[in-house]
């Protein structure tokens, strides 16, 4: 998959490209918005990483202009700015997704593969599944080997996210993202606990383990085999 | 009425009242000026003319006697004449010779005495044929030789009146002058009160942090305008201030996170290239601390935004949900400590502001309580109204804060000498702080003995600006 970069900072674009091309991507990079907005209007990519603040044209404005040509691509925004109104304005701009500068390279994979992975299946989905383990919406009803599952409220949120990206990498940040809709760090690293909660009702009454830890980025729901 | 009540208490309205009083004041030394001045002489001038008159009878007496005398006096009794004056001329036996006086008055008070004359004052009720029936008299006693003592004096009932006359118009003109003044005072501190009420009426919504409010000009070029205008002009200038701060805090929130992030991605890739398992520890070490260093100065930055924040952009949130959604989050780490985790919540409670603000707020002070507390004690979580109020309460049975670090943990990086082990930045309280202050929050710690209470109360929605 095609993914372009744009990013005035050539250490950091050296930094994502090299990681990005280890995962597998074709890279482009543009080292100022015009040229960005030139490919990004001519060549046909999978993901753009779009840097906010750039000389020239800005990366909201570049996102803006690509999105009125009636080009969907999935837009991640990378930014020193942090608030929430800042990212308020980048989704409301035309961006999918927001990451703060500093991240991990593990986050930046991990949120352009849930980019690229979004919106294939279409409609309403209601039922989810993954190995043997399943989850109704509707219903909110969990089931593993047949076996009923009883899950809080908020537990089944956290699952539910898991499987919509089953076998992504998912990570912390992206979870309170998501799941409890902060935007802010808690101090103490509350979420490793949810997921041992979860883990408790979901992998250790059954002999095998689906939530895996991955470590150094977060989280996946992958059936072992 | 507590607008009069609010009227009286105006500077406007009390240098109206001390102007009126001052003024009142000096028309009334004015009036008692006037007053004594026209007393004296009346007195003067009814003196002058008895005295007048005796020279004229003495004159009389000795060029024509005694027989000369009482026709002249006859001559003013005649009640053909209308006459003020009062005559009596007796013999050295005091017996009445002639005049319109029946008989020695014997009320008479004396005044001074000089020789061969004196004058009194005396009030009679009945007088012989002419003249009126009763009278206040001035008189001069007079000695003439022979033993003859005559009276002349005049009725000064008149003047008497005209002095109480003047007093009352004087009394009612001081009565008009105070009355007028108050009225005057009040009306004039009413419209300066009202001008006065708009611009601090803006001035509040300012600082409810509206910065685009301006004080209307009310078209005069008074001081009152002149000050509106200073106020505005200091407004724009302030407004401009805060856009810089702003334009320079995310400059430098670009500035130093770049060569942070750069720092951090070469370790990155160092981990990813190093083959010795010592080195990849040492070097994943050294990412951590640069994240600490990045979360820190993050810290700084969203503090800096959380008391900048401005109350326009805020909205209306059920602090019930906030509060239910950040136990949720931190139930299970409690659980895990064997802490007793209670909450109750008032669903009905609202607040006012930046929901993701309110939630690191309230997150900061759950986590701080559960951290602080030991294995197997109790942290209780509240919400609540009070009157108007939204009240949220926390309280564990950890180590506590004594009274006088209270103002200290809210200061930047502080940490206490006892947690300084514990892992945090020293950064969790100030933004606790910066939230309170720009959200207009009131905040208390208590002692929970053992432990600590936080207290935040949260204004009354409708009273926080901007409709609900």
């Amino acid at each position: 998959m095609r993914v372009l970069v744009i990013e005035d900072d050539l250490t950091a674009a050296g930094f994502v490209t090299k990681g990005l091309q280890e995962a597998g991507y074709v890279v482009d990079h543009a080292e100022d918005g015009q040229k960005g907005l030139d490919l990004a209007l001519s060549e046909p990519y999978g993901v753009m990483v779009v840097d906010r603040m750039l000389p020239g044209l800005n990366g909201m404005a570049i996102v803006q202009q690509v999105r009125e040509q009636d080009i969907g691509t999935p837009v991640l925004f990378l930014s020193a700015l942090g608030d929430v109104e800042d990212r308020v304005d980048g989704l409301k701009a035309g961006g999918d997704d927001y990451l703060v500068k500093p991240f991990a390279m593990a986050e930046l994979l991990a949120r352009i593969e849930a980019l690229t992975r979004r919106g294939k299946g279409g409609g309403e989905v209601t039922h989810l599944s993954v190995g043997d383990l399943e989850l109704d919406i509707l219903a909110r009803k969990v089931m593993r080997q047949g076996q009923r599952v009883y899950l809080h409220p908020r537990e089944f949120r956290l699952l539910e996210y898991l499987m919509r990206h089953a076998g992504q990498v998912v990570t912390r940040t992206m979870l309170l993202e998501n799941v409890w809709e902060y935007h802010f760090d808690p101090q103490t690293n509350v979420i490793d606990v949810h997921i041992s909660r979860l883990r408790q009702k979901i992998d250790k009454p059954f002999d095998s383990a689906i939530l895996q830890t991955v470590r150094g980025a977060g989280y996946k729901l992958e059936p072992t085999d | 009425m507590p607008r009069i009540g609010r009227l009286i208490k105006t500077t406007t309205f009390r240098l109206a009242l001390l102007y009126t009083a001052l003024f009142a004041g000096s028309v009334g030394v004015l009036f008692i000026f006037v007053f004594i001045n026209t007393n004296i002489f009346a007195e003067r001038q009814v003196e002058a003319a008895i005295q007048t008159e005796v020279q004229s009878f003495q004159e009389t007496y000795q060029r024509t006697g005694l027989t000369g005398l009482i026709q002249a006096i006859n001559r003013r009794i005649d009640p053909n004449v209308r006459t003020d004056g009062i005559y009596l001329l007796t013999g050295a036996d005091q017996v009445r010779i002639t005049g319109n006086l029946l008989s020695w008055p014997n009320n008479f008070t004396r005044e001074d005495t000089v020789a061969d004359e004196l004058w009194v004052n005396f009030t009679i009720v009945d007088m012989q044929q002419a003249g009126p029936d009763t009278a206040d008299v001035r008189a001069l006693l007079f000695f003439i030789q022979g033993g003859y003592q005559l009276l002349v004096g005049r009725d000064i009932r008149d003047s008497r009146e005209f002095r109480t006359q003047l007093l009352r118009s004087l009394n009612i003109g001081i009565g008009f002058t105070v009355a007028l003044g108050v009225l005057g005072g009040f009306l004039f501190s009413r419209s300066i009160m009202g001008r006065v009420e708009r611009i601090t009426q803006t001035c509040r919504r300012i600082m409810r942090g509206d910065l685009s409010q301006r004080i209307e000009g009310s078209g005069t070029e008074d001081e009152l305008a002149r000050l509106s205008e200073s106020v505005n002009e200091m407004l724009d200038q302030i407004e401009r201030l805060m856009r810089g701060l702003r334009e320079v805090s995310d400059n430098v929130a670009h500035d130093l996170r770049t060569p942070l992030n750069r720092l951090r991605a070469r370790l990155e890739v160092a981990v990813s290239n190093a083959v010795d398992p010592k080195e990849k520890a040492e070097l994943q070490e050294a990412i951590e601390e640069a994240d600490g260093l990045l979360s820190t100065f993050s810290s700084l930055l969203r503090i800096a935004r959380a008391e900048a924040s401005l109350k326009r952009s805020f909205d209306v949130l059920s602090l019930g949900l906030i509060v239910e959604n950040v136990a949720d989050l931190y139930r299970p780490l409690a659980e895990d400590k064997d802490i007793a985790f209670n909450v109750d919540i008032d669903f009905s409670t609202n607040a006012r502001g930046d929901s993701n603000l309110i939630a690191q707020t309230l997150a900061n002070l759950t986590d701080n309580a559960v951290k602080y507390t030991p294995d197997g004690g109790s942290v209780h979580l509240q919400v609540c109204r009070d009157d108007n109020k939204t009240v949220f309460e926390i309280s564990d049975t950890g180590s506590g804060i004594p009274p006088e670090l209270h103002e200290k943990v809210f200061e930047r990086l502080y940490r206490m000498e006892s947690s300084r082990t514990s892992p945090g930045s020293g950064l969790g309280l100030s933004l606790v702080d910066a939230v309170v202050k720009s959200h207009g929050l009131k905040l208390k710690l208590s002692d929970n003995a053992p432990g600590l209470k936080v207290t935040l109360i949260f204004p009354d929605v409708a009273e926080s600006g901007l409709p609900a």
